[in-house]
């Protein structure tokens, strides 16, 4: 018997059964069609966090003020420190070398009005670098201008929701916004960004840090942002920014740094095992249509005795009924696989329709996951059936009806 | 044909077939087991962060500085031109039915003790941190009540910073250095544990404006307040809002309460644990297939045994009540080992992974019983109708 012979052969006893055909196949195809969408769910995302984060920067830095004993724990999020990092610590960190741009940042909230509109609105205090270092647009005009910093310029940048709300119908450009008691004049508008990880550049007001720090009456920095020259440096740069900090504080090491790739590289680990274990819990269903598959063709053998007497007695191996039997469990996974992929193709074509702002996508290697998972599962449960088949005793087989 | 019959009949069906029935019920059994463990394991998960939070007490509410909050962290904590100040938690304290007011500052410091030296979390607090965070002192006693304005230099250390700094040597009356000022120890609170992430052991308590000062600020990050348990939220709101308008001339700030978080985490909680029922019931949704498969085969198998019995007079309503009932006798067994195994299971995870929260969730657990049930009646009734549709004659005559 030929390989095609034993296709055929399979199909055409695959043929004669159909509802009970039907009916494995959907519950082949359930167990494939949710494998395969939650597991685009869980990349998509994945990517989508990773992105987010890749694009806060290239090479980036951050300095916090403070440290905490424990490694792995918490950042000191609020970063109050008796030492403040101060804007000559930032500026001393040009000595390293690896360093191309660096961003001292003041945040705070602040009121911040024109011709009687009022909104409060969260300030960040920083310098020209800051556009290239958090890779900011803009839509209108232009970012603080690169000068001294310690000079205090009252210029400011927006973002667009400040622009909606407070300068609605009108250019923004030239015109004096009041942050609490000072007046700022309006150089840029920041194209929108949306949400990018819980900072809303949209609803922010960007002035020089000395402007920030005068407003705020304080001279410390809630974080430095530093872009490093290339992925090697950055490492370097790390260890000489404790150093440089270090001999500036009195030999103590009070600053926490965090690399972009870090945070990076743990999101995708979290996101990582969050996909895999919501695809394990779905494959559960894989198990279940496996087993459905064992006992179909448990009753297809003891249903088919005769024939396989039959084959037997025509001189039929035990490796080709088995085969024949192996080929039957085969055909129907794979076709129980293939709806599975498209019915979760489907499905995530609706989502895609409906949440168009989140990317959905496939990875491939998951379409060949899918299908060698569902061959597989069929030769495990079918191989118990099909063996039984392949034992039987032809003169037994035949005689029984 | 009587019920018991019918139930008795269908049951030695099923047991004649054992390994088919094994099977279409390892499915469900499957199936199930999955449900209860995911929702034990949602559930458990839902209750620890519950705890987490109301450890704190559930008659609490912060005030934070700036109007617009977002999740907890807004420009403002970090400094703002309205600040909360000193004077604002003072005044909120002398509310009616506000029994404690918490003004908080945080930051972190290295903390010297003789030679040993520490990073850690310094929290600038009022007297009543026992009171509010419900957390007691282990040996001494906590900062000292009356001196919010010009306190004495006094730090309470945490469990495992005393510890740290101090081993098996009396902390109590030690001095320490906190960046560069002098503190006297009065007392170690004990040991609370993680919370959420936050080590609360790791950490030393001040007086807020010594920390005001060491942090060289002027706004509070936050200020709790206690109130009275008979008292509801909204009055409560109400008069807080009232006075901090008189005093800030505007709304310039937070009110976030521990009845709204708790309701919002409780929420996300509970989507949580649908989801994970939904995830696990897709292999409820593939055992039912599997049922309905069975009971196909099982009616086309047995059409001469159907034309025997309608030919000895069973009417068509006693054959569809066997099928249905032998899908029923599969679900159910199906369905109850499966609760079973599903309950052993999460027993055995609380015995070996003490760590792992698990909570059974007797409400799933009985909506699962409760969907194998109807899913065997759903499974049945279409193979069973067709076999009480069958001619006699054409029945018995097929082979």
């Amino acid at each position: 018997m030929t390989f095609s012979d034993t296709l055929i052969q399979s199909y055409s006893a695959i043929k004669t059964q159909p509802v009970r055909v039907l009916l494995i196949i959907l519950a082949m195809s359930i167990g494939i069609a949710s494998v395969t969408v939650l597991t685009a769910l869980g990349e998509s995302a994945r990517l989508y966090i990773v992105n987010e984060f890749e694009a806060l920067g290239t090479h980036l830095v951050i300095v916090l003020p403070g440290r905490a004993e424990t490694t792995g724990g918490h950042p000191p999020i609020f970063g109050e420190t008796p030492r403040d990092l101060t804007l000559a610590d930032a500026q001393a960190l040009f000595r390293s070398r690896n360093i191309a741009a660096i961003a001292p940042i003041n945040i705070g909230a602040a009121p911040v009005s024109t011709k009687g509109l009022e909104r409060e609105t969260t300030i960040i205090g920083s310098t020209a670098s800051l556009r290239r270092v958090r890779h900011l647009n803009m839509a209108q005009g232009r970012f603080l201008p690169d000068t001294d910093t310690n000079k205090i310029l009252s210029v400011c940048v927006i973002g667009q929701t400040i622009k909606n709300e407070l300068f609605a119908q009108q250019q923004a450009l030239g015109q004096w916004l009041r942050i609490n008691d000072r007046r700022f004049r309006v150089i840029g508008v920041l194209s929108s960004e949306g949400q990018s990880i819980g900072v809303d550049f949209d609803d922010m007001v960007i002035i020089p840090v000395t402007a920030a720090q005068t407003l705020f009456n304080t001279q410390s920095l809630f974080r430095i942002l530093l872009e490093a020259k290339s992925k090697p440096a950055m490492y370097k740069a790390v260890d000489e920014i404790k150093d440089i900090i270090k001999a500036r504080h009195d030999g103590e090491d009070d600053v926490t740094l965090i690399t972009q790739d870090s945070v990076v590289k743990t999101f995708d680990d979290i996101l990582m095992a969050l996909t895999l274990a919501v695809t394990s819990i779905a494959s559960i269903s894989l198990a279940v249509a496996g087993i459905l598959v064992m006992n179909v063709m448990w009753v297809s053998v003891s249903q088919r005795t005769s024939e396989i007497g039959l084959l037997k007695a025509l001189g039929a191996t035990k490796r080709q009924i088995m085969y024949l039997f192996l080929s039957e469990a085969a055909i129907l996974s794979i076709a129980g696989a293939l709806t599975g992929l498209i019915l979760g193709k489907a499905t995530l074509f609706i989502l895609q329709t409906v949440y168009p702002d989140f990317p959905v996508y496939l990875p491939t290697w998951a379409v060949f996951a899918a299908l060698a998972v569902a061959l597989l599962t069929a030769l495990i449960f079918g191989v118990l059936p099909a063996k039984q088949a392949a034992e039987m005793n032809p003169v037994t087989a035949l005689r029984r009806k | 044909m009587h019920y018991l019959d019918i139930i008795n009949l269908s049951f030695r069906t099923v047991i004649s077939q054992k390994l088919r029935s094994i099977l279409t019920a390892l499915g469900l059994i499957i199936g199930i087991a999955a449900v209860i463990i995911l929702t034990s394991i949602g559930r458990g998960i839902h209750s620890y962060v519950l705890a987490e939070f109301t450890q704190f007490g559930t008659n609490l509410i912060a005030v934070f500085p700036g109007k617009t909050t977002t999740l907890g962290l807004s420009g403002a904590t970090i400094s703002t031109v309205r600040p909360l100040s000193m004077a604002d938690a003072l005044s909120l304290s002398k509310l009616d039915n506000i029994l404690a007011a918490l003004p908080l500052v945080q930051g972190n410091a290295r903390i010297e003790a003789g030679k040993k030296q520490r990073r850690t979390t310094v929290l600038g607090v009022g007297a009543a941190v026992p009171e509010i965070w419900k957390i007691k002192v282990a040996t001494g006693r906590f900062l000292p009540a009356n001196e919010q304005t010009n306190p004495r230099a006094f730090a309470v250390l945490g469990h495992k910073l005393a510890l740290e700094l101090f081993g098996d040597n009396n902390p109590l009356g030690q001095r320490i250095r906190i960046g560069s000022d002098r503190f006297r120890v009065l007392g170690v609170m004990e040991k609370k544990g993680q919370m959420l992430g936050f080590d609360m052991d790791d950490t030393i308590y001040i007086p807020t404006a010594k920390a005001l000062a060491l942090f060289d600020r002027e706004s509070l990050m936050e200020i709790d307040l206690l109130y009275k348990s008979n008292m509801s939220v909204k009055t409560i709101e109400k008069s807080i809002k009232r006075l901090l308008q008189l005093r800030h001339g505007r709304e310039d700030f937070t009110l976030i309460t521990q009845d709204q978080m708790l309701k919002s985490i409780d929420s996300i909680l509970n989507i949580l644990t649908l989801a994970v029922a939904a995830l696990g019931s897709i292999s409820l949704l593939v055992g039912s297939v599997g049922i309905l498969t069975i009971m196909t085969i099982a009616v086309s198998e047995r059409i001469s045994e159907i034309g025997l019995l309608r030919a000895v007079g069973a009417e068509q309503g006693t054959i569809f009540k066997l099928f249905l009932s032998e899908a029923l006798v599969l679900s159910f067994a199906g369905g109850s080992i499966g609760v079973l195994l599903g309950l052993l299971i999460v027993y055995l995870i609380s015995f070996t992974l003490p760590n792992l929260p698990v909570q059974l969730a007797w409400l799933y657990i009985m909506a699962a019983f409760a969907i194998s049930l109807l899913i065997g009646l759903a499974a049945g009734v279409i193979p069973a109708m067709k076999a009480a549709r069958l001619h006699p004659l054409d029945a018995l005559r097929s082979e």
